[in-house]
C-alpha cells in the first residue's frame, strides 16, 4: 500500500515536471522561489541563447559573456523571490538582469564597443540573421520573432535606431549619445521617443507580443 | 502653475530612456515619482516600454556550451541542498528516563536524519535530473509535431502565395528530409531539415539555390543533436526564381562554390 502510495506521488511528480515545460514563465519563478532547480533548469534552456546573445553584443567576449550569462541565472536564482508580475513582464526582467551586468562589466573594462548601428561603416547591433539554437521549434520561434521585430527595426530611420541602440545595449545615457553623435540633447529625445513609437506601431501592426 | 506642472516636459522626455533603462538613478526616481502620481504617463510608458521590451529579440542568440549549463546547476543543486528545510526534530525523552539512554537515542536520531537528509537530497536531485530528461523528450515531440503548424500560421501574412516544398536526401545521405516553405515572390524561405548527421568541429552544412546549373549561397545550416534545424534561406533574387536547392558538407564558415559532399539536392 505505502508502495503504491509512494509510486503515485512519483508520477504526479513526473506529470508536474512535465507540466513545468509548458509552464509560464511566472509560474516557473514562483517555484524557483521555493527552490526548485528544475523550473531554473527550464528558464535556462528557453532564454539562455537570447541571454547570452545579449552580452556578446554588449561585450564582444564571448568569454566574459558566458560568465555574465551564468551569473544573470544565478541571480534569478537566488532573487526569484523578488520578482514582481505586476510590474513587467519575467522576460524583461531577466533580459534587464543580463544587460545590466553586461553594461556593468564593459563599463569595468572601459572598452567602448568597436561597432555601433547608425555609424559609417560599422556593422548594426540588431543582426540581420538569426542564429539556430539547438532546439527546433524554439528556433522557429526565435526565427519569426526575430524576423519581426528586424522588419520592424528596418523600418526605422538609421539615427533613431542608433539612439535607441546605445540606450539599450551600452546603457549610455543621453547626454553621453548627445556628444558622440554630436547632435542636440533635444534631438537625442525626439529621436528616441519617435522610435519607440514608431517601433510599437510596428508591433501592434505584426501583432507583435513582447 | 505648480512645480509639478513645470516639471513635466523635462520628466517626459525622460520617458524613453526610462523604458530603454538608460537614465542615472537620480533620473530614475524622478521618473517614478511623476509616474505615481500621473495615470496618462504611466499609460504612455507602458507602450514605450512594450517597445523597448523587444528590442532583445531583435538581436541574434548565441547557443551557450553546455559546460556553462553545467556548472550553473551544479551551483543551484549544491544551493538547493541547503535550503533544504531541517525539521529534524529530537524527540524529548521523559525525564524518568536514564540520562545515557537519551544522549544515546539523541545522537542516533540524529545521525539517522541526517543521513535520510543527505540520502533524500542525493534521491531528488536523481529524480529531477531524470524527470526533466523525461519532460524534455516529451516537450521535443510535441514541440516538434507543432513546428510546422507554427509557422504556417504565424508565417504567412497571404496563405495563398505560400507553398510548402518536400526536400530529401541524395545517395550520400538518404535520410535527410525537410520542407522549404517560402511565398516564391519573397527572397527568404524557411527550411525545415532532419535526417543530418553531426558534423565534425571544422565543418559546417551550407544551404544553396540553383537555376541554371548556377548555384549560389543561401546561409549556414546548424542543426541540433537529433539532427534537425531550421534555417532562414536568403538570396537576393526571390525564391521562385530558383529550382534546385541543395545542402553540402563545407569547410567551417562557408565557401563560394559547392566543395564537399552533397547531402541535399531537390526540386523546388
Amino acid at each position: 500500500m505505502a508502495s503504491n502510495k509512494n509510486a503515485t506521488n512519483v508520477s504526479v511528480r513526473i506529470n508536474n515536471e512535465s507540466n513545468l515545460l509548458h509552464a509560464p514563465d511566472e509560474t516557473l519563478v514562483i517555484q524557483v522561489a521555493r527552490g526548485n532547480p528544475a523550473a531554473l533548469e527550464v528558464l535556462y534552456d528557453r532564454y539562455a541563447s537570447i541571454v547570452l546573445g545579449i552580452s556578446v553584443k554588449v561585450l564582444g567576449d564571448q568569454e566574459l559573456a558566458e560568465d555574465i550569462l551564468q551569473e544573470t541565472f544565478w541571480r534569478v536564482w537566488q532573487s526569484a523571490g523578488t520578482y514582481q508580475s505586476q510590474l513587467g513582464s519575467f522576460t524583461g526582467w531577466l533580459f534587464r538582469i543580463a544587460r545590466n551586468l553586461a553594461v556593468d562589466a564593459y563599463r569595468r573594462r572601459n572598452v567602448r564597443p568597436q561597432a555601433i548601428s547608425g555609424v559609417e561603416g560599422s556593422e548594426p547591433i540588431l543582426d540581420e540573421m538569426p542564429d539556430p539554437s539547438t532546439d527546433v521549434a524554439e528556433q522557429a520561434q526565435s526565427i519569426l520573432k526575430n524576423r519581426q521585430i528586424r522588419k520592424a527595426l528596418a523600418s526605422l530611420p538609421g539615427v533613431q535606431r542608433q539612439v535607441i541602440e546605445m540606450a539599450y545595449f551600452y546603457g549610455m545615457t543621453r547626454q553621453e549619445i548627445a556628444e558622440v553623435t554630436g547632435e542636440a540633447l533635444g534631438t537625442i529625445h525626439t529621436r528616441a521617443r519617435l522610435a519607440l513609437q514608431k517601433l510599437r506601431g510596428e508591433f501592434e501592426r505584426d501583432e507583435f507580443e513582447g | 502653475m505648480n512645480l509639478k506642472d513645470s516639471m513635466d516636459p523635462r520628466i517626459e522626455e525622460l520617458l524613453p530612456f526610462y523604458a530603454l533603462d538608460a537614465l542615472t538613478d537620480e533620473e530614475r526616481e524622478l521618473v517614478d515619482s511623476y509616474l505615481a502620481e500621473h495615470p496618462e504617463a504611466r499609460e504612455q510608458m507602458k507602450e514605450l516600454h512594450s517597445a523597448a521590451s523587444g528590442l532583445p529579440y531583435g538581436i541574434s542568440p548565441v547557443e551557450p556550451p553546455r559546460q556553462v549549463k553545467e556548472s550553473l546547476m551544479a551551483r543551484v543543486n549544491a544551493d538547493a541542498g541547503v535550503r533544504v528545510p531541517s525539521s529534524v526534530q529530537v524527540p524529548r525523552q521523559a525525564a524518568r528516563r536514564a540520562v545515557w539512554f537519551e544522549n544515546l537515542f539523541q545522537v542516533f536520531s540524529l545521525g539517522a536524519a541526517a543521513v535520510a537528509i543527505i540520502w533524500a537530497v542525493i534521491l531528488n536531485t536523481q529524480v529531477s535530473r531524470l524527470q526533466t530528461e523525461i519532460s524534455g523528450l516529451h516537450a521535443t515531440l510535441a514541440k516538434q509535431a507543432d513546428t510546422l503548424e507554427q509557422i504556417l500560421v504565424n508565417l504567412p501574412k497571404s496563405p495563398s502565395n505560400v507553398i510548402t516544398v518536400s526536400i530529401s536526401g541524395t545517395n550520400v545521405q538518404p535520410s535527410a528530409h525537410g520542407q522549404l516553405i517560402a511565398d516564391p515572390k519573397e527572397e527568404s524561405a524557411v527550411l525545415i531539415i532532419s535526417g543530418l548527421p553531426k558534423l565534425e568541429v571544422n565543418q559546417t552544412y551550407q544551404v544553396w539555390l540553383g537555376s541554371g546549373g548556377t548555384m549560389v549561397s543561401a546561409g549556414l545550416l546548424s542543426i541540433d543533436a537529433n539532427g534537425q534545424g531550421v534555417v532562414v534561406v536568403t538570396s537576393n533574387e526571390s525564391i521562385g526564381s530558383f529550382n534546385k536547392l541543395g545542402i553540402s558538407v563545407e569547410p567551417q564558415g562557408g565557401s563560394p562554390q559547392p566543395t564537399g559532399d552533397i547531402v541535399v539536392f531537390s526540386d523546388i
